[in-house]
């Protein structure tokens, strides 16, 4: 365990927020559902006492009756934010005053640095930089991934679940960001920084980034692992079909997602085929990021998809 | 209900709920004032840090002056008691009565000045208005003139007229204080006014004349007491004081545009520039605030221009920590030089510089570098530049030759189309283009000639570290060769040859590879010689300038050449006799154009006898120059046959008796020599030998120019890069110093092929060593300075750098004394420590530049017997039992050393020696009898040319000075020989100063009573005409 190595990384001034998002995402995860749960179990009381959910406005379990019936922004919310915004200055000053902005070495276009590492919030796309089509991890998954973002109102055609936090009404929705979002994108950040090493390669945390190593790493493109030979159209044909396949199996997967239960179902009927459609396919998408980047890591898979104008 | 309802919710926690409602009843008093006093505590941190945490220098400036305050308290009393002993001594004394004495001698004259003065002044003042008033309008009434039309001209000539006569009426004031008004035209008023400028100007010299003396004396009075001082004055203190009491706390900065430079080092090294020394002691135990360690250094290099960081490198913009500054942090190129390597930061201006008196770690890195045969593998600006300009010369050569040819064959072809022309005009104008032809082929002739003279030139200057091993047959014996490469410092500690990590058969491979392509070589059977003769010769005629000899503690002897200890052990004694006897011999010249030795039949198929050297190095099968010599430094010492062969049977006996070395059949193996020849070629041998195969051998090192600039992740620490970077020697010093220890290093670990190991053999360098070489590799940088700021001085010292490059090459510094003070091996020598041997020491060449003729200096050099036949002395000082020998430098190198002489003592070239004034007969009579006289028989020391008068003659042959000598440096040199050298067998005192000539001091001679000219003068011309027959006469044989 080479833990100056670790220190080295986790002490790095641009790793500090990594090194943040490490406690606060969990953190932060944990005490949204622990509200989330207690809103769950608040609706369950008022589903059963009509009377209460008349007159009960707070979203606040558990509660007692004597209890005000309002709580009003002022005081009460804006306080609570005045507070916290001198807990952030008090951070950010100490932040500011104790590390400088990191310089590195004079540019010298002979001896590039290594590794070479983006800023911290880009390097879940430059780790996708590994697994695709340089076409593909630049330009078509970063603009799906805002698209994906500014759709999701225009298909989210579950009612429930606004301004409040739950789980039971909008597990879908959740599940889907918490995937999204935490196990892929956070999960990227967190190999680039702490697991990518000189060469790019793959360091467990608490090995000695070493320039000097040498792995033995072959990559193939999938028509070589089966064996398919004579070039085009073949190989482009075996990648389309592995494609397709993908697309079938995952598409059918992914409807039985959105069709899991009852609630699930009611909000499917409420969608139209163009809604649909979207879901399926920006869902269908999503999941090919962990699906290519396990074909690589444990299958040495370097592209499914084999043509002579892109590669998947 | 309520309660029960309470129960009904399932609640995974059994946390109580609260009476009171926690958003609405809870106050967040506590934790907003804890965090607004958090936020006011970081408010006052970031205040601190904005005004001294991140200027440390304020705090630095604040205890420095508190610091100096105390230590210039200190200091007053000490200098005023210093002061006043040096006031109240009796040398000052006397300059002062002196002084007061002048003053009041000029008393009365300055009086009377000052009284004319007062007449003077009032009247100047009164006049000099309406002068130059009148002046004006004078020059203006001209210019409209000059400038107007003819019909305007003569009225404005009658208003000229008119300004002329005036009347310009002044008041001239009276010494009494009364005035009267006088009338003046134009021309007396002009007049009047030159008088008084005139008056002024001359009582202003009267009163410069008079205030000589006092002046004149007021400055020795300063220059006593400034002499005398140790430091500053107590007034000088007090100004210290004082400015100390104003010192402004800021920033520190020395700004040179031109240079890029902002140096900020002097916020915190505030004492740096103070005139007092400040020692950390003094500094109240801070070595922060000492002054600089050499106030040379600075004196030579101004800081105002050179500023702090060009030399010493570091972060000199940086102010906010000792790190930062310090450059010592990631990525900044430059940091601070350690202390042991401070001088590589000379090197960047001092580039080809060789000799610096404030940097002796890095020449001495540099000498090194060279006598190690560093270069042999690595290119380094700078080093052994004869090589590659050789190379360059023989590729001109062929090129111009195949130039030749060319234009040869269009002049042939032009005139062949001219005869055949149909116009006559035509085949004129072709004749003519012919003509051009022929004239340029005979340019290129004369351009070939200088060429070939420049590379006969570069054959001499070209040496190499190692032996020639071609003659290994002829050298060496054969089973000894095997012992030696596998690890040279078993067989002599010191050896410049390193030790190569090769294992038992590469050894053999090496070895067998040498043997075969060494050249069959049948040397003369030797007789054996005296040893004891020899050994004698070997201690006197300067043999251990170079070499040592004795092991272990019992070596004496330089260490520019190998030690002799074993020698005996390793050669063969026909080999060596003709080695002493001459160095430079080969068995067989080496053809650079067939690219292999030429042997007696190649002379024999051309008809020509087989002789080969300097001056027949044409080679017979073709048109170009041969190498007669071996590339060797050592020199000839022009021994007998005699003399060599007691010097050989002396070395012979150095031997170890019970060393065996085991027979070595292998070695005439061709399948082993195959082998041999690769690994030669991979471990770069040629390139400090010269080896059959590889004479064009490039090098096989990495270059070493601008090795120091390198960044750090070019530089391969293999598996050690790990603990470098935790050990914190992760830079190119740590890089440098290591490999240095050990060439190895980082193959550690490693799994490598034999070859792919990296090369660099061992050379057992000393500590000391290393960090000599260090500090000259950290010094080779790709340097940030502009050029204008290096050291690249147009005038003598140029010489002298590169006359330093070449007494350093050939090690004449072993010998000489070049430069005062400098050390000699030789003087350290146990034989010379013996009085009666120091008068046996090399002459001192300081001032060389001055006695000699450079004409004469230049053929000394070249032939140091100073004699085509009689070869087997020295030329000017044949009772000195070292010999001067015969190093046949080229041209090029005679040339510059007569102009590095020239230049140490600021001698003009070229010299031409002045006529002198012939002798009358008169004076030829009055000369000699000066020259014999008892009192000083100047023959009765100097050298006469003959064997039985010169058994005891300790000084050179007066037949020398017509040519060799520079008469005005005679002249001082007979006056005071003393002064010139001290401890020097001529006597002084031979002349006393009489008035503004010297007289001869010893004796009273007769006939020079009525001689009212110089003595020195007279004998200096005699010496100047000093003739065989004059001596004969003289010595009567």
């Amino acid at each position: 365990m080479d833990w100056a190595q670790l220190w080295e990384i986790a002490s790095k001034p641009d790793n500090i927020p990594i090194v943040a998002l490490l406690f606060l995402v969990p953190f932060f995860t944990w005490y949204a559902f622990r509200q989330a749960f207690a809103n769950d179990r608040l609706i369950d009381r008022l589903e059963q006492d009509k009377a209460l959910a008349k007159t009960h406005h707070r979203k606040v379990e558990p509660f007692r009756k004597e209890w005000e019936q309002k709580v009003y922004v002022w005081p009460y919310l804006l306080r609570i934010e005045f507070l916290v915004s001198i807990v952030v200055t008090v951070i950010l000053m100490v932040w500011s005053i104790t590390l400088n902005a990191p310089l590195e070495e004079p540019a010298n276009p002979n001896l590039t640095m290594n590794p070479s590492k983006a800023p911290w919030y880009f390097l879940g796309l430059q780790e996708m930089l590994v697994y695709f089509d340089p076409w593909i991890a630049g330009v078509l998954m970063p603009s799906l991934i805002v698209v994906g973002l500014m759709v999701i109102p225009y298909i989210d055609m579950n009612p429930l679940g606004n301004g409040y936090y739950t789980f039971r009404q909008r597990k879908f929705a959740l599940l889907t960001f918490g995937f999204g979002f935490i196990i892929l994108w956070l999960v990227m950040v967190f190999i680039g920084t702490f697991i990518r090493g000189p060469g790019w390669m793959w360091f467990w945390p608490g090995a000695t980034w070493d320039h000097h190593r040498l792995v033995f790493e072959t990559n193939r493109d999938l028509h070589e692992i089966l064996g398919v030979t004579g070039g085009q159209p073949w190989i482009g044909l075996v990648g389309a079909t592995a494609v397709g396949l993908y697309f079938a199996i995952f598409g059918w997967l992914t409807h039985k997602l959105i069709t899991w239960n009852d609630f699930n179902r009611k909000i499917y009927e409420r969608m139209t085929l163009v809604q649909y459609l979207t879901l399926q396919t920006f869902l269908v998408i999503m999941w090919a990021l962990p699906v290519k980047i396990l074909l690589r890591l444990l299958f040495r898979v370097k592209y499914v998809m084999v043509t002579p104008w892109f590669n998947i | 209900m309520s309660d029960s309802k309470q129960q009904q919710s399932s609640r995974p926690e059994d946390r109580p709920v609260p009476q009171e409602d926690p958003i609405t009843t809870s106050s967040l008093a506590t934790p907003i004032a804890i965090f607004s006093l958090l936020l006011m505590l970081t408010l006052v941190w970031a205040l601190y840090d904005e005004v001294l945490g991140l200027r440390p220098w304020i705090g630095y400036q604040n205890d420095f002056v508190e610091a100096y305050g105390e230590a210039l308290m200190e200091m007053k009393p000490l200098r005023a008691q210093e002061e006043a002993a040096i006031y109240a001594s009796e040398g000052y004394q006397e300059l002062q009565q002196a002084l007061q004495q002048a003053e009041a001698e000029i008393e009365t004259g300055l009086a009377e000045v000052e009284q004319e003065e007062r007449i003077l002044v009032p009247r100047l003042a009164a006049i000099n208005k309406p002068f130059t008033t009148a002046r004006s309008r004078l020059q203006a009434a001209i210019y409209l003139l000059e400038t107007a039309g003819e019909s305007s001209k003569p009225g404005l000539e009658e208003d000229l007229e008119e300004l002329r006569t005036g009347p310009y009426l002044i008041e001239v004031p009276e010494p009494d204080g009364t005035r009267f008004e006088k009338s003046y035209s134009y021309g007396e008023l002009e007049k009047e006014f030159n008088d008084l400028k005139e008056l002024q100007g001359e009582l202003q010299g009267r009163t410069v004349e008079l205030l000589r003396t006092p002046t004149q004396l007021r400055r020795e009075l300063n220059i006593y007491a400034d002499a005398r001082l140790t430091s500053v004055t107590e007034a000088q203190v007090e100004g210290l004081q004082t400015r100390l009491d104003n010192f402004p706390i800021a920033i520190k900065q020395i700004h040179n545009a031109e240079m890029g430079l902002v140096d900020r080092c002097e916020s915190c090294h505030a004492g740096v520039r103070e005139p007092v020394v400040l020692t950390p002691e003094t500094m109240g135990g801070e070595p922060l605030f000492a002054s600089h360690s050499n106030r040379q250094l600075l004196e030579i290099h101004d800081p105002e221009v050179f500023g702090c960081s060009p030399c010493h490198n570091g972060n000199g913009v940086a102010t906010v920590g000792i790190d930062e500054g310090h450059g010592r942090y990631k990525h900044w190129l430059w940091p601070l030089h350690p202390q042991e390597n401070f001088e590589a930061g000379c090197l960047q201006c001092h580039e080809s510089d060789r000799r610096l008196e404030l940097s002796p770690t890095l020449d001495a890195g540099k000498q090194l570098f060279y006598q190690r045969g560093c270069q042999g593998c690595h290119s380094r600006e700078g080093f052994e530049q004869e090589p590659r300009l050789l190379r360059e010369t023989q590729k001109s050569l062929s090129d111009l030759a195949l130039e030749r040819n060319e234009i040869e064959l269009e002049r042939q072809r032009t005139i062949g189309i001219a005869d055949a022309a149909e116009t006559n005009q035509e085949a004129d104008r072709l004749y003519s283009q012919a003509d051009v032809l022929t004239l340029n082929i005979a340019d290129i002739d004369t351009q070939l000639d200088g060429l070939e003279i420049r590379e006969a030139d570069l054959m001499l200057e070209v040496k190499k570290t190692g032996p020639n091993l071609k003659e290994v047959k002829a050298k060496l014996k054969k089973e000894w060769i095997p012992a030696w490469i596998s690890n040279p410092h078993d067989f002599r500690v010191n050896s410049k040859m390193p030790r190569f990590r090769l294992d038992e058969q590469q050894v053999r491979a090496v070895s067998a590879y040498v043997w075969q392509s060494g050249i069959e070589a049948d040397l003369p059977q030797q007789p054996s010689g005296n040893p004891g003769q020899g050994q004698t010769l070997f201690e006197t005629r300067g043999c251990m300038a170079c070499h040592s000899i004795g092991e272990g503690d019992e070596t004496t002897g330089g260490t520019f050449a190998a030690n002799l200890s074993r020698v005996g052990e390793k050669t063969n004694y026909e080999f060596l006799v003709r080695w002493v006897h001459n160095p430079k011999q080969r068995t067989l010249p080496y053809c650079p154009i067939h690219e292999r030795e030429i042997t007696p039949e190649d002379y024999a198929s051309q008809g020509l006898p087989f002789e080969f050297d300097l001056e027949h190095n044409q080679c017979p099968l073709g048109d170009h120059l041969l190498h007669t010599q071996q590339p060797t430094i050592m020199p000839n010492l022009r021994l007998s046959w005699d003399e060599s062969r007691d010097i050989a049977s002396y070395l012979m006996t150095q031997a170890h008796e019970d060393t065996v070395y085991a027979a070595a059949e292998y070695m005439d193996d061709p399948v082993l020599a195959e082998e041999g020849r690769a690994l030669v070629q991979h471990f770069g041998c040629a390139g400090c030998h010269e080896i059959s195969g590889f004479e064009n051998e490039g090098k096989i090192g990495t270059d070493l120019t601008k090795e120091g600039s390198k960044p750090i992740e070019r530089l391969d620490f293999g598996l050690l890069t790990h603990d470098a970077k935790s050990e914190g020697w992760y830079d190119t010093k740590g890089f440098f110093e290591r490999k240095l220890a050990d060439p190895a290093i980082w193959d550690q670990g490693k799994v490598k092929e034999s070859l792919e190991r990296l090369r660099m053999p061992n050379f057992e360098l000393s500590p000391e060593e290393i960090r000599q070489l260090t500090t000259f590799l950290l010094g080779s940088v790709e340097s940030v300075i502009p050029p204008d700021f290096h050291y690249q001085p147009d005038d003598e010292r140029q010489e002298i750098q590169k006359g330093w490059w070449l007494v350093t090459k050939y090690n004449c510094v072993a010998c000489h004394e070049f430069s005062p003070g400098q050390k000699t091996v030789v003087e350290d020598l146990p034989l010379y420590q013996d009085p009666d041997w120091r008068g046996q020491l090399p002459p001192s060449l300081v001032g060389e530049g001055a006695r000699v003729d450079p004409n004469w200096l230049a053929r000394f050099l070249r032939n140091p017997a100073l004699s085509q036949t009689e070869i087997n002395r020295n030329g000017i000082r044949p009772y000195l039992e070292a010999r001067m020998p015969t190093f046949d430098l080229s041209d090029r190198e005679i040339q510059q050393l007569v102009r590095f002489f020239g230049a140490l003592s600021k001698q003009s070239l070229p010299y031409t020696a002045p006529v002198l004034e012939p002798l009358s007969s008169q004076e030829l009579t009055m000369a000699r009898e000066l020259f014999t006289h008892r009192a000083a028989p100047c023959l009765r020391c100097h050298a006469v040319g003959d064997p039985v008068a010169d058994a005891d003659a300790t000084a050179p042959n007066f037949l020398l000075v017509p040519e060799r000598l520079k008469s005005d440096w005679t002249e001082r040199w007979i006056v005071h020989p003393e002064i010139i050298r001290p401890g020097t067998n001529m006597p002084s005192g031979l002349f006393r100063e009489e008035g503004p000539r010297w007289v001869f001091g010893l004796a009273d001679v007769p006939s020079l009573r009525g001689y009212d000219q110089d003595h020195a003068e007279l004998m200096v011309r005699y010496m100047f005409q000093y003739t065989p027959a004059e001596q004969r006469r003289l010595t009567g044989r």
